[in-house]
């Protein structure tokens, strides 16, 4: 039954087929409108789904009296389930229209009834033969013979002729072309996301060419500003954002990966290497860095620290995560849904899904984050400066070593008769922290010294102090000459405790790489630490307060052995004000000094066993029977005459010092190195089992990878692991990818795909609009080399995507939700749109691509509002300076568990999880951002300073604001009403002067004007505020 | 034929389409220029409401409660010191929990590696308070509740399966542990629409607490749309100079200014309108207008002037403190009276695993008089009957200590296994304590309840029942309660 074979009775046709699509439209209230053409895909499969497959399904576990009605074999059976042609005959239906309560399904309280128009719908597929297919999306599209239509010069390509044919057969009219200032604009905004300038509008509106328009597409397609607009779409799918997302929604840094993907649409890379690289970049043979990067995409979902957590849960959670993110993405397939159970709709079982499951289980990393930014897996890549520093510092550092060596060489070593070092025979006492805190220490925010006349002090000049209703402690870590553990040793200081306000308790830790080391006296508070451990000892009741009393700790008892180096001491305290002094060690070796002798630096250093040393020393001088070689007693007097010897230090203090100075510089720069978490697989896969009701606690039997086998299998000689899955998603064969894909991008263009529930092609889906367009396309696709730019020229320079987008009273009617393409696509732009168009108008966007993400203004105490008290995103504070706060949107900071307001209101999803549609609503909320938002207002200031160095009268330079913001010349009677308004405006500021002022000092960078200049800039805001808040600014035209 | 036909079907698409989009689709545009410019918080216009007219099949069944609050104690009240009376406990202090009660339940990885799990009673004095029944015991640190047990129906057997906050506070609040639903104020948005043209129908107020300082987050998502659309979400209600986020004007630009600029924005867009024929555009000058509204509504809101100063007294002296929980309370009355569908107040802090005796009391004192007054308060104004109001938390503490014991300081840690809720007003049973707990507090031995039945018990106030409550999302009826049975609890509503 082709189309062409109608071809000769048109009319008929017409008037026939558009007859009964209405049929099939209005059977809810026409049951008996005669016969109506049943397509099983289209109209009976969803109902089965929807009402049935939920007991008769592929669900095993709750499948009812063995049946199953998603399956060809079980539903025309012997036992008559459906008859072809005969409803008496056929149970399906019989058991629908019975009134016997026993029979009649479904069971009344198993689900709603179906409609009349459902039952309807079953008997004449029935009658007409029930027809049976696969589910439409399980089987590779192909190229389906071009449609015919009547108006044969409408179509400008392919994607015309399937929209027109079916409103030709819909009785539905084409809208004719939009003008060429609203084609630009709606085109650069698809495009870039940002709008012309009135430069280019004017070039194409002069511009005669007959490929003119063509020129303008090439022309955005290889616009940088292409990618970045791209790339928000697809960070949505990718959940992308700066924090882990759960709990301490610490920030977690995953920009570099950011910019793989913009780089990716910019360059163009086909589809299926850009599915390739970010699904198993890591597993191809020697990956480049950027191939690294791109697997940050299985990185980017939530994680959690949250104490308590149980590793093994938030394990499966992350895996299931990578699982559920790519059957959307990839597939549009609800595959988590088979993490519990089969899937009720798809023939997705739960040993598949934990199939799946085994090819992403295997991530060479633990699964908490660790609260850090990096959470391993990592990459780091520096920038071309730090590349740049850290090479030149490498350099430093190697001839400064030279010079040592240079010096090293000269010195002939004597061994004084008489040793100075042997009045450190007996114990001595080291005071570490007195007024100053010792090398290289770094303090703890809090860390507060107190002088003489503000507390009381017991030695030198300053004393330390803490005062805290609830819990306190300042403490300092790094320091850079540690205090060196020998047996025996003693640690000590002086607390004085204020009698006004004693603590509680009062504790001392000491960390040498942990903080295991603690001591406290009073009452047991302070939960650190195993209670009764050496981590949390008591040594007693509080001690006397007033005045200053010494507390003494063998290292022993807090479990710091000889050998141990201390280099971080923290003071702490439940509630009172304690105020600490003069802390040390007593040892019977000496802390930090110069020697004479040789020998006796060694003994020395057998006491501690070499703490301190290079690790290469530690065996031989492990205990006093160690033998040291004479290779390393060689090496230990260079390092002795190095680092050590009284009599040199002249000559090396200072190149120790540079070297120290450097490798300090070179630490600082490698830690702003920009890292980006990324895959890398175990080297021995993880087994995998099923989960008995998704429980991670709950193991069942093994599970070998494998891929559902409602679809094709891996293709022949790839490797069963990550790899192989990618290049199976992207197997020409493969149904989904590339219609999945290619819907998506139908939806950037049109606002709906052409499924409409681009998350899901499954059974629960929503039929499409146009399947042979679709298939089309996504053939079309993969023969192109799976080319994004040829997919996205196709749809911007069909007719259909160019007609103007007026909706007419038949439209309205219709085509209410254009779902038809009887028009072009009019809607709200998204949030990353609207405000980058702000400041694109305004001259302020800064067009600089890529890097760290930015913190432009937002209100006050919304990160404060949720954030866990210790996190390190729990205060937001803005970021300075034009550079950063005027970036494109979508560098803004994505805090997950409160995102910037501005992408909030405006429907952006919170990047929780994976998004591949945003919903699209007007609200009141809206309304007050785009008139209030300070950075909106400001956008609003700069685009009046712009006005008003346009030379002319309000009149023109109305006009000049028409042709920036929207792309066209006012009407009079816009002209007219804008006039009225600046003049309206102006009057007003004229009588508030300082009202003007405050108004144009919002921003970056206040105006900082006053008098008639600030009235006139005011006036001008308020005009240009009042048309960036047009229907049609913020409206694709 | 062919015309009538097209024509029907027409019809059908624009009916369809307006109730399956609601406001923001052409029914929408069509509505706005027959309806009055004010509208009242009556009932039979809610459905003709612009911005929110809810769902038109709800609700299932005349509802008993027209709107609710939620109290809600971020980070897991310890029950046993405050409403979970366990008076044998006393003999069992410093004993080992017994290993039958435990029954191998997993536990937070904060105390599995505890060598030991002593018992720990409270520290608290419970006195029995007459609730018109049975009695109620509640501990010292409650006196104010104390007072009103017998408005209040306690459910002491509450459990939940998540055992770390963030999990579990997103399961009670959207029902599930993980991400990306939508959370119970949006269902009551989407379902039941707003009541209050000025005012949004989902209010979150996130409350100042003095309690433990390490508080535990609170995320959007407690409050998100999940998969509803995103106009479903809460909307915060901050203190300050914006209470609601951009409600003022610029500096220097006053409500007149803003007038005329609407009135110039509604022409022009007017005249778009009338060039494009989008209803969208129409849809927006109702939008603005709104907003224009709430830039005086919600200042009317926030101002307490004409509040009595006994009425102010009652919620106790933190009220003239803007942004606590007391403050908050009265905020919510108000709201309440003026017909915002939901509103809930995150109060945190309560996640005590040390120092229950120095830091639960002032938890409690945050909030003990000021939850009260909101019950005696909404009673006296006739508000009470048809107001549901929901304390609690997202799960319970342990009878054993966390931490080192004595008798005078002691923590508790996550309790999933039983916790106390309470409920009063819109259709809950005054007076009533539900469910029971075993000497230990540590197992539901009577009548447990799930937090899926907490949440059907909502539903079913407000006249929806939970089963067919749903909202298709990725190919399932997704539902606030999921997809396991639940139950709203019989015993407690009227």
């Amino acid at each position: 039954m082709s189309i062409h074979y109608f071809c000769s009775r048109w009319h008929g046709l017409v008037l026939l087929s558009a007859a009964l699509m209405a049929v099939q439209l209005v059977a809810q209230e026409h049951p008996s409108e005669p016969a109506k053409m049943i397509d099983f895909a289209r109209d009976i499969r969803p109902i089965l789904s929807a009402t049935c497959f939920g007991c008769h399904g592929p669900d095993e576990a709750t499948r009812e009296a063995d049946l199953r009605l998603d399956d060809r074999e079980s539903v025309f059976d012997e036992s008559g389930v459906v008859v072809p042609g005969d409803i008496d005959a056929s149970e399906l239906y019989q058991r629908l229209i019975t009134n016997d309560e026993y029979s009649k399904m479904p069971p009344p309280d198993e689900g709603e009834p179906l409609t009349v128009q459902q039952i309807e719908s079953l008997r004449l597929w029935i009658e007409q033969g029930a027809e049976w297919s696969e589910h439409w999306s399980f089987k590779a599209p192909a190229k389906s013979a071009l449609p015919q239509v009547q108006h044969a010069v409408w179509p400008e390509n392919e994607i015309d002729t399937f929209i027109l044919a079916n409103n030709e057969l819909m009785g539905l009219s084409q809208n004719p072309p939009a003008d060429r200032a609203t084609l630009i604009r709606r085109l650069t905004l698809d495009l870039t996301g940002l709008p012309p300038t009135p430069e280019e509008v004017q070039a194409f509106t002069d511009d005669p060419s007959a490929d003119a328009f063509e020129r303008v597409v090439d022309r955005l397609l290889n616009s940088p500003r292409y990618g970045e607009h791209q790339a928000r779409f697809w960070l949505d799918a990718a959940r992308y954002g700066d924090t882990h997302g759960l709990h301490l929604d610490n920030y977690r840094e995953m920009w570099l990966y950011r910019d793989w993907v913009i780089d990716a649409f910019n360059r163009n890379l086909p589809y299926d290497q850009f599915v390739i690289e970010q699904l198993a970049g890591d597993l191809l043979t020697n990956p480049t860095e950027a191939q690294r990067i791109a697997t940050g995409f299985n990185r980017a979902h939530v994680t959690t620290n949250e104490g308590g957590s149980i590793e093994e849960e938030v394990f499966v959670r992350n895996v299931t995560d990578r699982v559920a993110t790519t059957g959307t993405v990839f597939m549009g397939l609800t595959v988590a849904c088979a993490a519990c159970h089969d899937h009720k709709y798809d023939p997705i079982s739960m040993r598949e899904f934990y199939q799946l499951f085994a090819y992403f289980n295997s991530l060479d990393g633990p699964p908490m984050d660790g609260n850090a930014k990096v959470h391993e897996p990592s990459l780091a890549k520096p920038t071309e400066d730090q590349r740049v520093a850290l090479q030149r510092l490498d350099e430093e550092l190697a001839t400064t070593r030279q010079q040592i060596d240079v010096e090293l060489a000269k010195i002939e070593y004597v061994e004084p008769e008489q040793t100075v070092e042997a009045e450190f025979a007996g114990p001595v006492e080291f005071v570490w922290v007195d007024d100053d805190l010792p090398d290289g220490a770094k303090p703890h925010e809090r860390w507060e010294f107190v002088s003489v006349g503000d507390g009381p002090v017991l030695s030198g000049k300053k004393s330390h102090k803490g005062s805290a209703n609830g819990f306190h402690q300042h403490f300092f870590v790094d320091a850079t000459k540690p205090l060196r553990i020998a047996k025996g040793d003693l640690l000590f200081c002086y607390a004085y405790l204020d009698p006004e306000n004693l603590p509680q308790q009062i504790m001392l830790q000491w960390n040498d790489g942990s903080w295991d080391h603690r001591v406290y006296w009073g009452e047991n508070i302070i939960n650190f630490g195993t209670d009764g451990s050496a981590a949390r000892l008591r040594l007693g009741d509080l001690p006397a307060a007033g005045e200053w009393v010494r507390l003494e700790v063998p290292a022993e008892k807090v479990n710091l052995q000889p050998g141990a180096l201390v280099h971080g001491w923290a003071f702490s305290q439940s509630g009172g004000t304690v105020y600490w002094d003069k802390a040390g060690i007593v040892s019977d070796h000496p802390q930090n000094i110069e020697y004479h002798s040789f020998t006796t630096w060694i003994d020395d250093q057998r006491k501690t066993q070499g703490a301190g040393l290079p690790e290469k020393f530690k065996k031989g001088l492990s205990n006093d029977q160690a033998e040291l070689d004479e290779q390393e007693l060689a090496e230990l007097q260079r390092y002795f005459l190095q680092n050590v010897y009284h009599d040199t230090r002249e000559v090396f203090a200072p190149l120790q010092q540079r070297i120290e100075q450097l490798e300090k510089q070179r630490s600082e720069v490698q830690a702003m190195v920009p890292t980006t978490l990324v895959y890398r697989e175990k080297p021995e896969p993880r087994p995998a089992f099923m989960l008995d009701r998704g429980q991670y606690d709950a193991p069942g039997e093994p599970v070998e990878r494998d891929v559902p086998k409602f679809l094709p299998r891996l293709p022949v000689g790839v490797s069963n692991d990550r790899l192989g899955l990618a290049k199976w998603l992207v197997d020409p064969h493969h149904p989904l990818t590339a219609r999945v894909q290619v819907n998506r991008i139908w939806q950037q263009f049109f606002g709906t795909g052409i499924v409409q529930t681009t998350e899901d092609f499954g059974a629960q889906g929503t039929w499409p609009s146009h399947p042979q367009l679709l298939d089309w396309l996504a053939v079309e696709f993969v023969d192109s080399g799976w080319d994004i730019k040829h997919i996205i020229k196709l749809i911007v320079m069909s007719a259909t995507y160019q007609q103007a987008s007026r909706i007419t009273a038949e439209g309205l009617v219709k085509d209410p939700q254009n779902r038809w393409l009887s028009r072009g696509p009019r809607y709200r732009l998204d949030a990353e749109t609207l405000r980058d168009q702000a400041l694109a108008v305004s001259g302020l966007l800064v067009d600089r691509i890529g890097g760290p993400s930015v913190k432009p203004p937002q209100p006050d105490g919304l990160w404060f509002a949720v954030g866990y008290s210790g996190s390190n995103t729990v205060r937001f504070k803005k970021d300075d300076g034009p550079e950063k706060v005027h970036r494109r949107s979508l560098y803004t900071f994505w805090k997950r568990t409160a995102p910037p307001p501005q992408m909030s209101i405006m429907d952006a999803p919170s990047r929780e999880e994976c998004s591949v549609r945003r919903e699209r609503t007007n609200t009141p909320l809206q309304a007050l951002m785009l008139m209030n938002d300070p950075q909106y207002v400001e956008a609003a200031r700069y685009f009046a300073q712009l006005i008003l160095g346009h030379p002319g009268d309000t009149h023109a330079r109305i006009e000049w604001m028409f042709k920036r913001a929207l792309g066209r010349k006012p009407s009079t009677l816009e002209t007219n009403i804008f006039e009225a308004h600046y003049q309206a405006a102006f009057d007003a500021f004229k009588s508030d002067e300082d009202g003007a002022r405050r108004l144009v000092s919002i921003g970056e960078e206040p105006a900082r004007l006053d008098g008639l200049a600030a009235v006139e800039l005011a006036a001008w805001t308020m005009t240009a505020n009042l048309i960036m808040n047009l229907d049609e600014f913020v409206s694709k035209p | 034929m062919k015309h009538d036909i097209l024509q029907r079907y027409a019809q059908l698409e624009t009916r369809r389409q307006f109730f399956s989009t609601g406001a923001m689709g052409l029914g929408t545009a069509a509505l706005a220029t027959m309806l009055p410019s004010t509208i009242t918080a009556q009932d039979d216009v809610r459905r003709a409401s612009v911005s929110n007219p809810g769902l038109p099949s709800l609700p299932h069944f005349a509802p008993k409660a027209k709107r609710a609050i939620y109290l809600f104690m971020s980070g897991a009240p310890s029950q046993m010191d405050m409403f979970d009376y366990k008076p044998a406990m006393d003999d069992w202090y410093d004993k080992d929990l017994p290993e039958s009660i435990r029954d191998g339940q997993r536990l937070t990885t904060m105390t599995s590696g505890q060598s030991r799990f002593p018992i720990v009673p409270s520290k608290y004095k419970f006195t029995r308070h007459d609730n018109g029944g049975d009695g109620m015991w509640v501990s010292e640190l409650m006196p104010h509740t104390a007072k009103i047990v017998g408005e209040l129906a306690f459910v002491r057997s509450v459990w939940t399966e998540a055992i770390n906050h963030d999990p579990a506070i997103t399961y009670l609040c959207t029902g599930n542990q993980l991400p990306g639903r939508a959370s119970l104020g949006a269902w009551l948005s989407y379902g039941l629409g707003s009541e209050n043209e000025n005012l949004p129908a989902f209010v979150v107020l996130n409350a100042t607490w003095t309690g433990r300082k390490e508080a535990q987050a609170l995320y959007n998502r407690l409050w998100g749309n999940g998969f509803l659309p995103p106009k479903h979400q809460g909307v915060l209600l901050r203190t300050g100079a914006d209470p609601v986020l951009f409600l003022n004007n610029p500096d220097g630009v006053d409500s007149a200014m803003r007038r005329r600029m609407l009135d110039a924005l509604g022409k022009l867009n007017q005249q778009t309108f009338d060039a494009v024929g989008d209803p969208e555009i129409q849809a927006r000058i109702a939008q603005y207008e709104m907003a224009f509204r709430m830039q005086s509504s919600v200042p009317e809101l926030v101002d307490l002037s004409g509040e009595s100063t006994e009425v102010i007294e009652s919620y106790g002296p933190d009220v003239h403190q803007p942004g606590t929980f007391a403050y908050s309370c009265l905020l919510a009355r108000r709201m309440s009276e003026r017909g915002v569908r939901f509103v809930q107040i995150f109060h945190r802090g309560w996640d005590q695993h040390f120092n229950i005796p120095t830091d639960l009391p002032n938890q409690c004192r945050d909030v003990d008089q000021a939850a009260a007054a909101l019950i005696m308060d909404l009673k006296q104004r006739g508000l009470l009957d048809e107001t549901l109001v929901v304390w609690g938390g997202e799960f319970g503490r342990t009878i054993y200590c966390q931490g080192a014991l004595s008798r005078d300081n002691y923590g508790r840690d996550h309790h999933p296994r039983c916790f106390t809720m309470w409920m009063a007003g819109g259709g809950i049973k005054p007076g009533v304590v539900h469910g029971e707990t075993d000497e230990f507090g540590y197992n539901v031995i009577k009548d447990p309840v799930h937090i899926r039945d907490i949440n059907a018990t909502i539903l079913n106030r407000l006249g929806i029942n939970h089963d067919r409550f749903a909202y298709r999302h990725q190919g399932l009826d997704q539902r606030l309660t999921g997809v396991e049975e639940a139950k709203p609890v019989e015993a407690i509503i009227l």
